[in-house]
């Protein structure tokens, strides 16, 4: 992989993360907003600037892909490249989530 | 009743935020934008009195129709174009929440547009500027003692001075901008 690509999406926002999340199944972006909306609780509302910026970016970087368009609308998927980027952040969350977690029962 | 209206008012490059509350105050007495004429006219509709959210995007005619199609999903109304910035507006009674009237949810994203302002338009003004000190001495050596090329000089060396200003404006703002997002 490459080391750029590592540098900016290693650790990614939490915006970046649930799209490249959602993007396991292909979606278009508002689709992707109500997603997360629901996968959150409403905890984490993408608006439409800071969604179409992150798709354009993902797509340019090669981490998803256009699928196909359905009603004018993009409908994007995660590519190869994507899913060990989502890998890698998964472990990390995976790794600090199991820390903070432990650090809690040994106090 | 004069339905229509055509305000002048000069916006520079880091003023966006500024423009938008102006916008605003514009619809909720009565005043509904309808399209700009660069460099600073705006051309009002008479409309009913509303709260609607204005914002500005600086997408620099990189926009694609997916550009379009997301914003109107989000319930934005697409106004129109000038000099790279898109106008878009939202009234608050379809607003679900603060960050419903806002394009963006992330202060990455805000800054990322303050870095595209600061690239696309702020880098080539400084490339401007410098022609404009270099030009006048390249002509001095060549002119004589003519009193149309004083004439032309002085105002030459005025307007530079006036861009020259705004330009370092600019730069302050953005820079005070980007960091307040940074700290938010």
């Amino acid at each position: 992989m490459n080391s750029k690509i590592k540098r900016i999406y290693v650790p990614m926002t939490e915006s970046g993360f649930y799209i490249l999340f959602c993007l396991q199944q292909p979606q278009h972006g508002y689709g992707i907003s109500q997603q997360v909306k629901q996968l959150t609780g409403g905890e984490l509302i993408i608006s439409a600037g800071t969604m179409y910026g992150t798709l354009s970016k993902m797509e340019k970087d090669g981490l998803i892909a256009f699928e196909k368009e359905e009603e004018k609308r993009k409908l994007y998927r995660i590519t190869e490249l994507g899913k060990k980027i989502l890998n890698l952040e998964i472990n990390r969350i995976e790794r600090l989530y199991k820390n903070s977690k432990g650090v809690e029962i040994n106090e | 009743m004069n339905n229509r209206k055509t305000a002048i008012r000069f916006f520079t490059i880091a003023d966006y935020e500024e423009e938008e509350v102006w916008l605003h105050n514009q619809h909720k007495n009565g005043w509904k934008l309808s399209r700009m004429i660069p460099p600073c006219f705006f051309i009002f509709e008479k409309c009913t009195p509303e709260d609607v959210t204005y914002r500005l995007d600086y997408k620099n005619n990189t926009e694609t129709n997916n550009y379009f199609q997301i914003i109107r999903d989000y319930g934005w109304e697409y106004i129109g174009r000038c000099v790279g910035w898109l106008y878009l507006r939202k009234p608050l009674s379809e607003t679900y929440s603060e960050q419903d009237g806002e394009i963006f949810s992330d202060n990455e994203s805000r800054i990322e547009m303050i870095n595209h302002v600061a690239k696309t338009r702020l880098l080539p003004s400084c490339l401007i500027i410098f022609l404009c000190c270099v030009l006048p001495n390249l002509s001095k050596g060549i002119e004589t003692s003519d009193p149309l090329a004083t004439v032309f000089t002085v105002v030459f060396s005025i307007l530079t001075l006036i861009y020259l200003y705004l330009l370092i404006h600019c730069g302050f703002k953005l820079r005070k901008l980007r960091k307040k997002y940074t700290n938010d």
